[in-house]
């Protein structure tokens, strides 16, 4: 289970010759849970903040305000705890060019202790879940996108965990793969993970979603199932509603 | 040593290994690097006895000077014609030195008026100095034989006009003389750990960045320190590994030597290969963690590698600074890195012999700073900038 509550960021940005740097603020305060079992989805336009709220819940970024928990252990005061429980796609997800997939996926496993034996499983798992057997012992310099994305996704479920984030993860996918992707977001939820994923991609968000957060200028704006999400906005389409919520937000 | 930091050493080791083409340059490099430039010193040395062992002078206008050509022949010495376009031959480097003699030699020789010869000669070119002296020493002897044989003449003791007599005594022993060549190895040893460590510096740090591996590596449940730790080791590893390469192709060129006269000039053998190492294990320690210091700023492998030439070129001063700037052995460079590595290492060459502080204060040094340098790395990589500040 992966909770949010006030979390806020602001950067300090370009500054002028002379002037006070100006504030960014990236993230004004967004609180929720995403529970175990169901997949949750933030959607939100491009620079809504999605991205750096994903961050502060892997640990990297430091919240300016608010905390941040991941199966109750918070980002802040035990992230190794918490990232021990956690499986985070970022959005960088380079891989090393001169090892292999399996050495890719056998390296972040190594990292968390895993013993050679539940690792060698553990791939085999993943293998079969993602179609790798194909590129698993070739390096993975060259591989297209597709195939990158398959084994950063991989690598990051390599030890199994019960939360799983996923920040924009279909970006740049072909239909296959996204599909692929699809079915192993809905194994995981299956297995009782807490899945928490970012897009800007609505017919994404209402086919995997139980639970929708809709976020604009870094505020949760609207959360909900798709159908009270509707209501909420009295409109028929989940666009619709999307542009009705966020608008709203963009204009105040 | 945790066990997630042998993790990321092992790993790092790996992907350096498969980076066949650099690997394989660099090791080849490094193990040619000591052959070949002893060889070149060799030849060039060789090369300055040889033009020392003939007496050989070139004049021109022989013909001017019976007397001088009847004292050079009696001392054995060979005389050659100079061509016609001596000056410009000389200037071209073809010629080392020319005694050029005037029409009016021998009148003025006989009048005992002042008879005057020209040594024409290329002050720039060093390999010009040896004939050049030779020339001017045979000049001057055939000066002091002539006075003297005048003075004689006169009933004058030539004792009176020679109240000192100089003999050259020179101490060095050929130890001591190879020392002076070997100026190249101590540079070579202050270098080598910096083109060892390179690579895995830059890959593992802006290789990370540039690559966007960095921060999904650091969202794994390990200590920042742990990743620095075990990536710094790896570029140790490999500074460690090309300078005992570079270094053992010294010794191994200085084997092939040995039973050639040339040998006095490379005693450079085990013995000095392992103090040698002794002092080049923490010096790597030191190089490494501040490339990978400096590395962490870039944002792209090729942006590292510029910050990287600047420290380069730093250290590569210091042999610079020492031999131009003749600089005396002092114990206050011992506290100096680099600088302290550097006299030691020479005094190992020239066969002195070492007390502890000769090695315990440069590595003390050595490790201070890269305890520091890794302090700093480490702090730096919790540092949102650089965590997602891509290029």
């Amino acid at each position: 289970m992966i909770r949010a509550d006030g979390l806020a960021k602001q950067f300090e940005g370009a500054r002028a010759r002379g002037a006070a740097p100006a504030i960014v603020h990236a993230v004004r305060g967004v609180s929720f849970t995403a529970q175990d079992g169901r997949v949750t989805g933030l959607l939100g336009p491009n620079g809504a903040g999605k991205t750096t709220t994903l961050r502060m819940i892997s640990t990297l970024v430091a919240p300016s305000a608010g905390t941040a928990s991941v199966d109750g252990r918070d980002v802040q005061a035990d992230a190794i705890g918490a990232r021990a429980r956690l499986g985070m796609l970022s959005d960088a997800r380079g891989l090393y060019a001169r090892l292999t997939a399996r050495e890719n996926i056998a390296y972040y496993g190594e990292l968390r202790g895993m013993p050679a034996a539940a690792i060698r499983d553990s791939v085999a798992r993943l293998t079969e879940w993602l179609d790798l057997a194909a590129i698993l012992d070739r390096r993975t310099d060259g591989f297209s996108q597709g195939e990158r994305m398959k084994v950063a996704i991989a690598r990051i479920l390599v030890h199994d965990p019960p939360n799983v984030v996923l920040d924009e993860p279909t970006n740049g996918l072909d239909v296959m793969t996204t599909r692929n992707l699809r079915e192993v977001i809905r194994k995981l939820r299956d297995e009782g993970k807490c899945v928490l994923f970012s897009s800007h991609v609505m017919q994404e968000v209402s086919a995997l979603c139980d639970e929708i957060l809709i976020i604009a200028r870094g505020v949760v704006v609207a959360h909900g199932r798709a159908e009270e999400l509707l209501a909420t906005s009295g409109r028929d389409t989940l666009e619709e509603a999307f542009v009705a919520l966020t608008g709203a937000a963009e204009g105040a | 040593m945790s066990a997630r930091a042998l993790v990321v050493f092992r790993k790092e080791l790996k992907d350096a290994i498969r980076d066949r083409r650099t690997a394989l340059m660099i090791f080849i490099a490094s193990v040619l690097l000591g052959p070949v430039t002893l060889v070149l010193v060799a030849q060039y040395v060789s090369g300055l006895e040889e033009k020392a062992k003939v007496l050989k002078v070139r004049l021109s206008g022989r013909d001017h000077a019976p007397a001088l050509v009847n004292f050079l022949q009696r001392n054995d010495v060979e005389i050659e014609e100079a061509p016609a376009n001596y000056e410009t031959r000389v200037r071209e480097g073809k010629l080392d030195a020319v005694i050029v003699i005037p029409p009016d030699f021998q009148d003025r020789y006989l009048a005992g008026d002042n008879a005057k010869v020209e040594i024409i000669y290329d002050d720039s070119r060093t390999e010009a100095t040896v004939a050049t002296r030779q020339a001017e020493r045979l000049v001057r002897a055939f000066n002091q034989e002539t006075g003297m044989l005048r003075l004689v003449a006169r009933g004058v003791s030539p004792q009176l006009v020679q109240p000192l007599k100089v003999e050259h005594v020179n101490t060095a022993t050929p130890r001591q003389r190879g020392a002076l060549l070997l100026f190249i190895i101590p540079m070579f040893a202050v270098l080598s750990p910096l083109l060892g460590g390179m690579t895995v510096a830059i890959d593992a740090t802006a290789g990370e960045r540039e690559r966007g591996s960095l921060e999904p590596l650091l969202t794994n449940p390990v200590p920042v320190e742990h990743f620095v730790l075990g990536k710094w080791l790896s570029s140790w590893t490999f500074a460690i590994g090309v300078s005992v390469l570079t270094l053992g192709g010294f010794v191994l060129a200085g084997a092939l030597y040995a039973d050639r006269k040339l040998a006095a000039f490379f005693s450079f053998g085990l013995p000095e290969l392992a103090l040698f190492s002794a002092l080049i294990v923490p010096l790597a320690a030191m190089t490494s963690a501040l490339q990978m210091l400096i590395c962490t700023y870039g944002r792209s492998y090729r942006e590292a590698q510029t910050y990287v030439s600047y420290l380069t070129t730093a250290v590569s001063f210091v042999p610079a600074i020492v031999i131009f700037s003749g600089m005396h052995d002092a114990t206050w460079q011992l506290a100096v890195s680099v600088l302290g590595q550097q006299m030691v290492f020479s005094r190992i060459v020239r066969g002195d012999t070492l007390s502890a502080p000769d090695w315990a204060v440069p590595s003390a040094v050595a490790i201070v700073v890269a305890a520091l340098a890794i302090l700093a790395l480490t702090r730096l990589l919790r540092q949102e900038r650089i965590v997602f500040g891509r290029s």
